[in-house]
């Protein structure tokens, strides 16, 4: 799993490559207070969870970055990533699955969220438990 | 004629490992050196240096009814004394750590003595009286059982533990307890619920990897030792399972 650092030096490789339409930062949570035990609900102060700068963006992470799945809009694209990732990854491995790991209709959590009609470009991103919106990333050489 | 226990099958150096961890009459290979000062404060059950806070008055004042068991069975310090029970809950990385839940379970009902330990598939948790405790907790964080980046203590939270590591080589804890700094060595600085500790606890360098898939307890086929190569290993779980599955009806071994 990613440092900080490595994450944002991955993430702004990534969203430099033309044709990807979104992105998504998975891993495990890293929570700002402590959630279970005699501590609950003190905070958490945690290096790993950091504001950084992805293509001009400031972005809160929440997970210690383990997954990042993208949509790409053709299969060139997925040879830009693997040598961008050939780039980063050179003290241990790392590995691209090609497939289909986003959602394509709109959710229940979608629906309730945005209703109906809702924007394609957003669907299939919302955290049930938060309010928070995805981050939209207007960089340079980005496919809108 | 007399019974020496076996502790368990196989030829493999991982089998060996869980062998020397279960036998008390091995001595298990000393790596570091930790102040009982430090210990405690990572266990976070009492501040270093104040008495032990006790749940009854020591045995010696109480009246104790004639009991044969009694007798028998001498108390350890802690009983003794009336201590508190508190607990040491260690969770283990899948990748060649050194030592892993259930490991620990059997080598510590071996190696101690009145203690309670639950075993869960990624921490390993074991409650005893306060002042036993401490040095059992010393003895496992000291010797060949721990390693600093693959073995932590976290008394809660442990989730996202032992699956995937990070790119510093230190398991994934939600909590930060512990931190590898720019000179190599993991330094505790939080105690093991989460709560800040006054000053950091050095716990030494990570293992090598080397030194790790040597002193391991853990099949790995892909970073360690496979399962699949220690025949007298699978040939033992082959026939437990067996005979398990037949159970009931009447199984004969052939």
């Amino acid at each position: 799993m990613l440092g900080p650092e490595t994450a944002e030096r991955l993430l702004n490789a990534v969203v430099g490559i033309p044709g990807i339409r979104r992105l998504m930062v998975n891993g495990p949570n890293l929570p700002k207070t402590v959630p279970y035990g005699p501590a609950r609900g003190k905070p958490n102060p945690n290096t790993n969870r950091k504001t950084i700068s992805v293509g001009g963006t400031d972005v809160e992470l929440r997970v210690q970055v383990g997954m990042v799945t993208l949509e790409v809009a053709d299969e060139s694209v997925i040879e830009s990533i693997k040598s961008v990732c050939d780039e980063i990854f050179t003290q241990f491995p790392y590995q691209v699955q090609v497939g289909q790991y986003m959602k394509t209709q709109a959710t229940l959590v979608d629906y309730a969220k945005y209703g109906p009609d809702a924007d394609e470009t957003i669907i299939g991103l919302t955290d049930p438990r938060r309010n928070d919106t995805p981050v939209f990333i207007q960089g340079q050489g980005m496919h809108r | 004629m007399a019974y020496t226990p076996q502790y368990g099958p196989g030829t493999s150096v991982v089998a060996e490992n869980r062998r020397n961890q279960m036998n008390p009459d091995y001595k298990l290979e000393k790596v570091r050196d930790i102040t009982d000062e430090d210990i405690v404060m990572v266990l976070g059950h009492r501040a270093p240096g104040s008495a032990y806070p006790t749940a009854h008055p020591p045995l010696a004042e109480q009246q104790e009814p004639d009991c044969p068991m009694r007798k028998l069975v001498k108390p350890t310090d802690g009983a003794k004394a009336g201590d508190r029970v508190r607990y040491v809950q260690f969770a283990d990385s899948m990748f060649n750590a050194p030592s892993q839940p259930y490991q620990r379970t059997y080598a510590e009902m071996y190696r101690f003595r009145a203690i309670d330990p639950g075993t869960l598939s990624g921490r390993q948790i074991v409650e005893c009286r306060e002042r036993d405790l401490e040095v059992y907790a010393k003895l496992l964080v000291e010797t060949e059982m721990f390693d600093p980046a693959l073995v932590s203590l976290r008394g809660a939270t442990v989730h996202g533990h032992s699956l995937r590591l990070s790119e510093n080589g230190m398991q994934f804890d939600a909590l930060q307890r512990c931190v590898l700094s720019d000179d190599g060595v993991v330094k505790y600085v939080k105690d093991q619920i989460g709560v800040p500790l006054d000053r950091e606890v050095a716990v030494g360098k990570p293992m090598d990897d080397e030194w790790l898939k040597a002193h391991s307890t853990i099949f790995h086929s892909l970073v360690g030792t496979a399962f699949r190569d220690d025949n007298e290993y699978v040939e033992y779980v082959q026939r437990i399972h067996s005979l398990r599955t037949k159970y009931g009806f009447m199984p004969k071994e052939e």
